[in-house]
């Protein structure tokens, strides 16, 4: 049974909030046997990196599996050190009596396969050649993403998943969870998610790729660690991000602002506008921490997540579904719209499956569901705790 | 209990006595999910629910509802014939955009559609218009008209006029006094105060 990723209280004040799981650290689980992907292709063996928050309970039925979004990892909450200047990326969602409890609840996030935050991916080493994989390492789907966690939850001894949840591509993660192992997922939570990206989203996915593949220092995925199509890839992050936010939540965020080093100087091309340094950052800061062909690799796995053109219908395949599901829709989402949530909702409901849909007003784009907000919290609270016996109250 | 509660279990029970045993129920304007929490505990159907509120479909979920935040009839286009037993339209009627074009599509995707509303041809609701030239205020309709949602009042006369009109066979229906609990047996748009019907397709 795995400890308990939890390191003593430190001094800091914001670690030692009761909410907070504290200093945590990231594990391997190294998966010695072959793996054979949807394409076809193996590899002899992978690693996945991952945290776990809360410890596992006598019966092994208390895991919740958080699933990341594209550019996501495996560091969901809590903090690495006392320096760091920012907590996992939803740690405002799990703690000790978070919408996400800690103290209930053994909390299981990994980075996916084909990922670049210390799993498996082209960035690793390909034992065959010693150099990186590149673009020789296989074609990764969303489903060779779920299988791989599913080795990892094995060995970490989960008899059942009390939830499998995530925004985005963790979205897709969890519906595939709940299809591929259906008595194994007792819930779903998908959150600005979609059953199959619109032309759009695989138009900007497809100008994103583009951006790192013209750029010379790509060298067909053949670059060093520590160079690779840096200005293609903070290009595609620059305009994904756009992607992520609404036009009313830039609006209020930075409006026209200019930054306040840009003075009178209009005749310039340097960044002036308080949004031109922020996607700046944006790019810059993501460069530092994300591999160009694992960017490839899981913007290509996001497109082609279609489960309905695989099963015939998406009724057909949420067929062996067991779980019960929780879809979560943001008005403001355009990327991911409230429409293409409602439509999985629909499709489970047809299916004739126990499903909910619940849609909140926000202005925050697609990235809503990383949202602090108490109604989002109750939300998912009561969906994770509910008792199956409830008894009936006719309090109003 | 208040008066107010009490009233709402009647209209439970009665919705509870028509409903099929482990049927395939859905609730137009679910609001909290009593309703279908009280038929999945007495009845052991499979119910799902359509409301508009957030919070509500929220305290839905945090009861083991299943429940979906939309628009009803664009929820029910999404379904197939008889998709549903029973579809239920419990004091929701009064409150919609278009009522005739959502009890056509209920009875398109439900084999029988259930509709419960308060009678505003009943005499207190009369005397309340004719003798204090008010809006009506009772048990049930607590509140003042600037704190109200639109309502479109109906009475049983008015919906006996719908059902024919429309061809709409009325399978079943039940009137009660204005202690929702007795049965009415004549004058029921005078007397009653609260209608319930079954409908089905002609």
């Amino acid at each position: 049974m795995p400890e308990l990723a939890q390191a003593p209280a430190s001094p800091h004040p914001r670690h030692l909030a009761g909410d907070d799981v504290g200093i945590v650290q990231a594990r391997d689980y190294y998966h010695p046997g072959p793996f054979t992907f949807a394409s076809g292709q193996a590899i002899a063996g992978f690693t996945l990196r991952y945290e776990t928050y809360g410890s596992l309970n006598a019966t092994r039925d208390n895991a919740v599996l958080i699933c990341h979004a594209l550019s996501g990892d495996h560091h969901c909450a809590g903090w690495h050190s006392e320096r760091d200047a920012k907590p996992g990326w939803w740690n405002n969602l799990i703690g000790p009596g978070k919408a996400v409890d800690t103290r209930r609840f053994f909390v299981i996030c990994a980075n996916v396969l084909g990922g670049c935050q210390g799993s498996t991916g082209p960035s690793s080493t390909d034992p065959a050649t010693g150099l990186p994989y590149g673009i020789r390492f296989p074609f990764v789907t969303i489903r060779d993403m779920v299988h791989a966690q599913k080795l990892l939850l094995d060995h970490l001894g989960v008899a059942e998943l009390h939830a499998v949840m995530g925004g985005s591509m963790g979205g897709m993660t969890a519906m595939l969870f709940a299809t591929e192992y259906p008595v194994f997922t007792k819930r779903q939570i998908i959150m600005a998610s979609t059953a199959n990206e619109s032309a759009q989203a695989i138009a900007f996915n497809e100008v994103g790729r583009q951006a790192i593949m013209q750029d010379p220092a790509w060298n067909n995925g053949d670059y060093p660690r520590e160079g690779g199509p840096r200005v293609g890839l903070a290009i595609a992050r620059m305009m994904a991000h756009i992607t992520y936010l609404s036009d009313a939540g830039m609006d209020r965020k930075f409006g026209r602002r200019k930054r306040e080093s840009a003075g009178g100087e209009s005749y310039t091309f340097d960044a002036q506008f308080e949004v031109e340094s922020y996607l700046r950052h944006q790019g810059e800061s993501f460069i530092n921490r994300f591999d160009a062909n694992s960017y490839l690799y899981i913007t290509r796995a996001i497109d082609q997540f279609d489960p309905a053109r695989a099963h015939g219908s998406l009724e057909q395949a949420f067929a062996p579904v067991q779980a019960e599901s929780l879809v979560v829709g943001f008005t403001s989402d355009w990327l991911f719209p409230p429409e293409q949530n409602r439509s999985i909702a629909l499709a489970l409901l047809r299916a004739g499956k126990r499903a909910s849909y619940a849609e909140l007003s926000t202005d925050l784009g697609h990235d809503s569901f990383l949202l602090e907000s108490p109604d989002l919290y109750a939300l998912l609270r009561g969906f994770l705790e509910r008792s199956e016996a409830y008894v009936f109250d006719f309090a109003i | 209990m208040s008066k107010l509660v009490e009233k709402r279990t009647v209209d439970m029970q009665v919705i509870g006595e028509w409903v099929e045993p482990q049927s395939r129920v859905l609730d137009l304007g679910c609001g909290r999910g009593e309703l279908m929490a009280y038929l999945v505990q007495a009845k052991q159907v499979s119910a799902t629910g359509v409301d508009l509120d957030f919070a509500r479909i929220s305290a839905c979920v945090g009861r083991g509802l299943s429940a979906y935040q939309g628009d009803m009839t664009e929820f029910m286009r999404a379904f197939s014939d008889r998709h549903f037993d029973r579809i239920i339209c419990s004091r929701t009627v009064h409150e919609l955009n278009d009522p005739a074009g959502v009890i056509l599509e209920a009875l398109r995707v439900g084999s029988t559609v259930t509709v419960g509303f308060v009678n505003h041809g009943f005499w207190k609701n009369r005397l309340d218009a004719l003798l204090r030239g008010r809006k009506v205020r009772n048990a049930v309709y607590t509140t003042a008209w600037h704190e109200s949602r639109p309502a479109n009042p109906l009475s049983i006369a008015d919906f006996e006029d719908f059902c024919s009109a429309r061809r709409i066979r009325v399978a079943r229906r039940a009137h009660l006094l204005g202690d929702w609990r007795t049965p009415c047996r004549v004058l029921p748009n005078l007397l009653a105060g609260y209608a319930l019907y079954d409908l089905a397709r002609a």
